[in-house]
């Protein structure tokens, strides 16, 4: 297909990046194009301008700070992020994200950053993101903003991530001693699109869960947290009884509509099948 | 000559420096094809899913309907010619695939082959089960993958058996 007429800039830094973003009219940024090319051939978006950002080194790399928190640039691809050593010890759950993700060629060029700016409903990162408390943090002309994943995730298709803004870097706090984090997911075939998705933390200490996150993915709008469910996991025993905590779904208004794929009930459903997956994993995960 | 949207750009096409005017909206699949006459990769769904058009970009391996030909200028790519010998022989990886028929139409059969090439060069451990993974990115109408999967085993030197209906000695021959 061809693509609509437009230019193709490559900036040398994160803050040329963000000149050209402010000063080009219609600019928007290209990080692995794994979704941006099928949004230009299907129409579905219309820049003038396409600001290359895969190639700055500054947006690419993987390092930890003296307290553990795993840095990752916004252009580091699904196949660094899953060859790494260091995110496979120390953030496990980030690496298997992006092994499971799409396909060998897809991995290589798609990123962490386009997969969180993106934020469609099926995109594999944001739940997690969520479930890991991690922070963005977002470059712009005025200065660089920091978010923690509840104010960067906006709704369907939408983040925090302005006009002239752009994505740098994604902060992964350390994970507590005895945690455990689990991903489940319904997919339409092996290492592709969900249809249902739960993630969820467990900080298990002496035993008993200390704090807990349980996280929708594949639902309307943004990745749900799900407080009630939070609620009845937070100070019981790391037992795979645990898994009951689902049944709180119940009473939360999950947003979701019919597909090609599945009607509304039953991706509701399978959400449900997934959570309690989720927290069954999460308790063997944890180390008690 | 360059104007607004269009620029020169310099690629090392199979071994060999390739230099053509682009415009920046043209996909690295059509600049090969169109412009170069390579003919390896092929456009099958256009849209990242069927693999048909997968190539190396500085090694890594890429599906070229999803990357601009300016994007790559200054850079190496490798197309599915570029893995016979220079005078025409097939690589072992190549007659693996013609001794199993792992292809019929062969639309999707360069792809098939950076793919598997890909995989034997990574030197993660080649099972059925870690060939099929790697075959995630394409689609073959014809074949049902099995024979792809035995090719692809064989070129790493596994024994599979023979292709159906052949002489039992044609697929020892390697
Ligand atoms: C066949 C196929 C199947 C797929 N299946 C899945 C799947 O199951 N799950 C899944 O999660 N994804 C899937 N994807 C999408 C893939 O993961 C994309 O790589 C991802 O959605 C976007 O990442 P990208 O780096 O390619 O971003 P791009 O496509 O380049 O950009 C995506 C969007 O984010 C913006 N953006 C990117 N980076 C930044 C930044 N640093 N700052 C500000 N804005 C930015 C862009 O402007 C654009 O709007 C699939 C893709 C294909 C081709
Ligand atoms: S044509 Fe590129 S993946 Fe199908
Ligand atoms: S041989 Fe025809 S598509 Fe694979």
């Amino acid at each position: 297909m061809l693509l609509p007429p437009l230019r193709y800039l490559r900036p040398e830094t994160p803050e040329d990046a963000v000149a050209m973003l402010s000063d080009v009219d219609g600019s928007v940024v290209l990080a692995g194009g794994q979704t941006l090319m099928n949004m230009l051939k299907l129409d579905l978006a219309h820049p003038d301008a396409l600001v290359d950002v895969h190639r700055i080194d500054a947006l690419r790399g993987i390092e930890h700070d003296a307290d553990g928190t795993l840095v990752v640039g916004a252009a580091t691809t699904y196949a660094e992020l899953a060859r790494s050593p260091e995110v496979r010890r120390s953030h496990p759950a980030v690496a298997e994200m992006a092994a499971g993700l799409v396909d060998r060629q897809v991995r290589n060029r798609g990123t962490i950053g386009g997969n969180c700016c993106l934020n469609d409903p099926t995109s594999n990162y944001p739940p997690l993101m969520v479930a890991l408390d991690a922070r963005f943090r977002v470059l712009g002309r005025d200065g660089e903003r920091r978010l923690p994943a509840s104010e960067f995730f906006r709704g369907t298709l939408a983040t925090a991530v302005g006009r002239g803004e752009l994505l740098t870097t994604i902060e992964i706090p350390p994970m507590p001693q005895g945690s455990g984090v689990a991903h489940e997911h319904l997919q339409v075939g092996a290492d592709s699109w969900a249809i249902a998705r739960a993630v969820v933390r467990l900080d298990v200490a002496d035993g008993v869960v200390a704090d807990a996150r349980a996280v929708l993915g594949a639902v309307y709008g943004s990745p749900l947290r799900l407080p009630e469910v939070e609620r009845r996991l937070i100070g019981q025993r790391a037992t795979p009884d645990l898994a009951e905590a689902a049944d709180a779904l119940q009473d939360v208004d999950v947003q979701t509509a019919d597909d090609v794929h599945c009607s509304a009930a039953y991706r509701r459903e399978m959400a449900e099948v997934q959570l309690r997956r989720a927290i069954r994993a999460a308790v063997e995960r944890s180390v008690q | 000559m360059t104007t607004n949207d269009t620029r020169e750009i310099t690629v090392t096409v199979d071994g060999r420096r390739e230099t053509g005017v682009v415009s920046d909206r043209t996909l690295l699949v059509h600049w090969l094809r169109d412009a170069l006459d390579k003919r390896g990769p092929k456009i099958g769904c256009d849209t990242g899913n069927c693999g048909a058009c997968t190539v190396r970009w500085n090694g890594t391996l890429v599906k070229s309907c999803m990357v601009l030909a300016v994007q790559v200028d200054g850079d190496e790519i490798e197309t599915a010619a570029s893995l016979a010998e220079e005078d025409g022989t097939l690589s072992r990886l190549q007659q693996c695939f013609a001794d199993h028929h792992a292809l019929q139409c062969g639309y999707c059969t360069s792809g098939m082959l950076m793919t598997a090439a890909d995989l034997l060069a990574s030197g993660e451990e080649i099972t059925e089960h870690s060939v099929r993974r790697a075959l995630k990115g394409h689609v073959c109408r014809c074949t049902g993958y099995h024979n792809i999967v035995k090719a692809i085993r064989a070129a790493a030197g596994q024994e599979v058996p023979p292709p159906h209906g052949s002489e039992p000695r044609e697929a020892e021959v390697r």
